[in-house]
């Protein structure tokens, strides 16, 4: 019986093998197998002499040539095939369930980046490359509200068609040209709105090619810079007239340190000329004559100059209540592409807990900015990168400004002069800088002076009331 | 008490400028004597003795107003005119405040410096 079943489950186990790719075969294996082991858990524990008996009892004469320990090892190899295959199978069933997670994944993909093209700031648009007409087959939302056309006057539509209400002729002409030259482009404009509202756009449109490398589909991508674009105006603008202002106040200093050094020797002329008609008195009339000329145009001079000292008059201070840390961090942003371009590294160590303190912020941003400029060109021609700026309570009624540079330090020669008029260390300085910066800060009742450091550079530092006093203009 | 009340003090770091106003000073008759700072000036002028002084205010060292602060503070009643090149608005208030004869912007008519020296010697000559 057993024989006979063995024999019953190896014909079953080979027509299960026909049926292997179906679910159903893989179900009966599973129901077979066990019954399989036990056969052979069977075989085992029966005794080898009654296995001869039974046999003797098979009706099967097939079964009667086969030996019985090479049925039992058919058996095993078939389980073991079988329980193979069924590994197999599983992993079959495996990769379909990890096709079906994939395209889950790959739909939930799709949805987020569908989203995010619909959800970003920035217009996305595409537009069929394989037609000439450039027309829009996709654009997100963000597309229509830059451009203020809808879905309607957009989809279908030909792209530079919305250029119409626009002067960017001749961009239109440098984007055609890029795209049908199959070169992605790249490029700022003043765009309209379809109300004719202008704003400022940075387009970039790149190239989809398919597996050939024709191109299909050009992706524009069009960002709403104006903001941006007016922060940088307002940074030039600002910086221009902080220049205009500095460039003022040199001129203010340059006269006046001109005027003083002029009005020295014409005080001698005069007096000089003064004494000699005194002597004469009375005599040598064509000499009191020359010596009158003398003394007019002496005075001559000094009204030129009195004029002159006037029209360049050293604006007072217009005082507010200023932050420092505001005031040091607004300079820097008018100077802060030029440390990066220097490659240069600002750091700050600023005391937020400062109190507010009374000055004129255009003055005080030119003193900064006078220091941040001196210390970038003493690290010019030295690999030191850094540069600091510390903001601190010197003591109860005092606040101190330092800027560190870690240059090449001030000679113990120029030490003396750094603040004396037309004194510079540099080839193309005019040696008023320091001066006008002293100047404006002793205004403001205020100190400035330098020092070398301990390790390399100098410090450049002011101090400032923080209540100002009645000051005394010398 | 005349001849004394008509010495004049030149104290400039322009020696040009000091030259120029002694030559002047010495043709309305004044006893002139220069010096070009005002440690050279405190090194040969003792407190008392009688005498105008023409200060400019911008030298290096001690500057016009230390040296006028200086002299007042010593006890001296010395008549002081201020001198500058350097224009300044309130020069001339601040001058008053702090007790000087008067201020002149440089270059001046000779005659203003005279005038303002003479009201000194004649001041103190009323008060003598």
């Amino acid at each position: 019986m057993v024989s006979h079943s063995l024999i019953l489950l190896i014909a079953q186990q080979k027509k299960l093998q026909l049926k292997f790719n179906s679910q159903v075969a893989m179900k009966k294996i599973k129901r077979t197998i066990p019954k399989s082991k036990k056969t052979l858990q069977a075989l085992k524990k029966r005794p080898v002499a009654s296995s001869v008996v039974k046999t003797n009892t098979l009706k099967d004469p097939l079964l009667d040539k086969i030996p019985h320990s090479t049925l039992e090892e058919i058996v095993r190899q078939q389980t073991d095939e079988l329980k193979v295959r069924k590994g197999q199978l599983r992993q079959g069933a495996d990769r379909e369930k990890l096709g079906a997670d994939r395209e889950k994944i790959a739909e939930e993909q799709l949805y987020i980046r569908t989203k995010a093209m619909e959800s970003t700031f920035d217009g996305i648009f595409i537009i069929d490359a394989k037609k000439p007409d450039f027309r829009i087959i996709y654009a997100n939302l963000a597309f229509y509200e830059l451009t203020g056309y809808s879905k309607s006057e957009v989809i279908g539509k030909n792209y530079f068609l919305l250029y119409e209400a626009s002067e960017n002729l001749f961009f239109i002409d440098e984007i055609k040209h890029s795209l049908l030259q199959g070169n992605p482009f790249q490029g700022e404009m003043i765009h309209h709105k379809k109300n004719g509202e202008k704003f400022w756009s940075l387009l970039r449109i790149t190239l989809i090619r398919d597996k050939n490398g024709n191109i299909t589909h050009y992706v524009g991508n069009k960002t709403d810079t104006t903001l941006m674009k007016q922060r940088e105006l307002e940074i030039v603008q600002q910086r221009e007239e902080l220049l205009h202002v500095t460039r003022v106040g040199m001129l203010a200093e340059f006269v006046s340190s001109l005027a003083h050094e002029i009005s020295q020797p014409l005080t001698a002329i005069l007096s000089y000329a003064q004494a000699a008609a005194r002597m004469f008195s009375g005599k040598e009339p064509q000499l009191q004559e020359i010596l009158q000329y003398i003394i007019n145009d002496d005075q001559r001079a000094s009204e030129v100059i009195r004029r002159l000292r006037l029209l360049l008059k050293k604006s007072t201070p217009t005082l507010e209540p200023l932050n420092i840390n505001v005031l040091i961090k607004d300079t820097i942003t008018l100077i802060m592409t030029h440390i990066t371009v220097k490659n240069k590294v600002l750091k700050y160590e600023l005391d937020n807990n400062l109190p507010l303190i009374q000055g004129d912020r255009i003055q005080l941003q030119q003193v900064v900015l006078n220091l941040i400029s001196n210390s970038l060109e003493a690290m010019d021609s030295i690999d030191s990168r850094d540069l600091l700026i510390r903001s601190s309570l010197k003591d109860a009624s005092t606040i101190l400004i330092e800027v560190k540079d870690s240059g090449s330090g001030i000679s113990p020669e120029n030490m003396g002069h750094l603040f004396t008029h037309f004194f510079t260390s540099k080839p193309n300085g005019l040696g008023m800088g320091l001066p006008i910066s002293r100047s404006i800060i002793e205004a403001h009742g205020g100190h400035l002076d330098a020092k070398n450091n301990s390790d390399c550079g100098a410090t450049f530092y002011f101090t400032l009331p923080l209540c100002l006093k009645e000051h005394h203009e010398q | 008490m005349a001849i004394t009340s008509k010495k004049v003090f030149i104290v400039d770091d322009d020696e040009s400028v000091c030259r120029a106003l002694k030559t002047l000073l010495m043709t309305f008759n004044f006893e002139v004597i220069t010096f070009n700072s005002a440690k050279s000036f405190f090194d040969a002028v003792s407190i008392d003795e009688p005498g105008s002084l023409v200060l400019d205010i911008h030298m290096p060292g001690l500057d016009g107003w230390q040296m006028q602060k200086q002299i007042l503070e010593s006890g001296s009643r010395r008549p002081i005119i201020f001198i500058s090149a350097e224009k300044s608005d309130n020069a001339a208030d601040r001058a008053l405040k702090v007790g000087a004869v008067g201020f002149l912007q440089k270059p001046f008519d000779g005659q203003s410096l005279v005038d303002l020296i003479n009201s000194t010697t004649e001041k103190i000559t009323v008060e003598i």
